[in-house]
């Protein structure tokens, strides 16, 4: 049996841990409040956005524009949204699972350092790697989509996908692959805008030729780069949302488990404590005898 | 018929309700939408939109965007949307004058910062113009 002395040893140290985990949940709990306000307030502007370019993309003829038409795939852009902190449960290590997943040529675009990191470690071809705070504005995220945009226009890559931890709630989150770059499906597109907000939108009923102002091509060119950014930057934002419940939920359980630990431990101390002084008992009582 | 509008930027839902009438600025100018318009998509610009419902005519800054009608729905993605009576003039003049002080200050800035102070310095005129002007 471990003597008292060590096992106080330990019980100390796992309460300074669970204080460490306590601390963590509760700042994750707070950013985590933060980040899923910020995630659903964009949603119905996404939504929303989606339906102007249905509307626009199925009256104008979409072979003209580069983001609407579908060219042969020969390397795919792939933009990985990861954590730049570790301790948020098996987040990181689904997404990656994702990445080994990918077997075609593909050119990695990466945003999170452990990302970066295991995409370096495991030789993959990464062309650029970004920093979002954990604010996410929307000036950082930008900077990554526009240099995706550049890169899929020149041709250096075909599509733009986006691997990201989806957000359904605090305690789901799921590892998705979302294509964002061609649209050439509108129909599979809006329904999986609709899938991740939630709501559904009462299809036009209105089938009245649409106007465009200044002109239909304008409005096209206004509308796509920004739907691109924005796209991205939603995806950012549920991205951050589900990194802090991730690691708000890992936390937890972290501090749960080291509570239970201490009782046991506590438990066995206090065993020992009692065998020592029950030993010495019984030690008096056999020198009493003797003498 | 009345026709619904919603204006939606990317933190909040700032209006929503049924109106008689509403005047939007659109990069070729003013468009006022009456009930049984036909569908339009066009590009908004920084501005003020105004809204008549019954005898009550309300307005509202908004900034970059885009508008759809569709059957009796006037619906408005905007970069950035205040309503009147949520502006605050000494807060806005102060914004406007830390972002221009920023721009002039700056010489080799990141053009992203550089494009969102410019931004907030129009907003920030728009919002004015219509506080002022309304007095």
């Amino acid at each position: 049996m471990a003597s008292t002395r060590d096992i106080r040893r330990r019980i100390k140290s796992v309460k300074n841990t669970r204080q460490i985990t306590k601390a963590m949940e509760l700042v994750a709990a707070s950013k985590m409040k933060k980040a899923q306000a910020a995630a659903l307030a964009g949603r119905a502007y996404a939504q929303l956005m989606a339906d102007m370019l249905a509307a626009l993309a199925t009256r104008v003829d979409e072979s003209h524009h580069p983001f609407l038409t579908q060219r042969e795939v020969k390397t795919r852009g792939v933009l990985l949204i990861s954590t730049d902190k570790g301790l948020c449960g098996p987040l990181n290590a689904n997404l990656f699972k994702l990445v080994t997943d990918i077997k075609t040529p593909v050119k990695f675009y990466v945003i999170g350092r452990k990302g970066a990191q295991f995409i370096a470690r495991t030789k993959r071809n990464m062309v650029a790697d970004f920093t979002v705070s954990d604010r996410a504005a929307f000036s950082e995220v930008k900077v990554a989509s526009e240099f995706m945009v550049a890169q899929f226009l020149e041709g250096a890559i075909d599509t733009i996908e986006v691997i990201y931890p989806r957000f359904k709630n605090t305690l789901i989150q799921e590892s998705i692959v979302r294509p964002v770059l061609p649209l050439h499906n509108l129909k599979e597109f809006v329904a999986s805008v609709q899938a991740d907000t939630g709501a559904v939108r009462v299809p036009h009923t209105d089938d009245r030729e649409m106007l465009f102002e200044p002109g239909a091509n304008q409005v096209l060119e206004a509308l796509l780069p920004f739907y691109v950014n924005r796209n991205i930057y939603q995806l950012v934002l549920s991205a951050k949302a589900s990194e802090q419940s991730a690691r708000m939920v890992a936390m937890k359980t972290a501090k749960d488990n080291a509570t239970k630990l201490v009782g046991e431990l506590s438990l066995e101390y206090n065993k020992a404590r009692q065998a020592a002084i029950t030993q010495e008992i019984l030690e008096i009582a056999a020198s009493a005898f003797a003498a | 018929m009345a026709l619904t509008l919603e204006i939606v930027t990317p933190e909040a839902r700032v209006f929503s309700d049924t109106i008689d009438t509403v005047v939007i600025p659109t990069v070729d100018g003013e468009i006022g939408i009456l009930p049984g318009h036909i569908p339009l998509l066009t590009q908004v610009q920084d501005g003020e939109l105004r809204v008549t419902k019954g005898t009550v005519v309300s307005f509202l800054a908004v900034g970059g965007g885009f508008a759809q009608v569709s059957g009796d729905k006037v619906s408005i993605l905007a970069e950035r949307a205040i309503t009147e009576d949520k502006i605050d003039e000494k807060a806005v003049e102060n914004a406007m004058q830390r972002a221009e002080q920023a721009i002039k200050d700056a010489k080799d800035m990141d053009p992203a910062e550089f494009e969102h102070l410019q931004n907030m310095v129009r907003f920030s005129g728009t919002q004015l113009a219509l506080k002022r002007r309304r007095r």
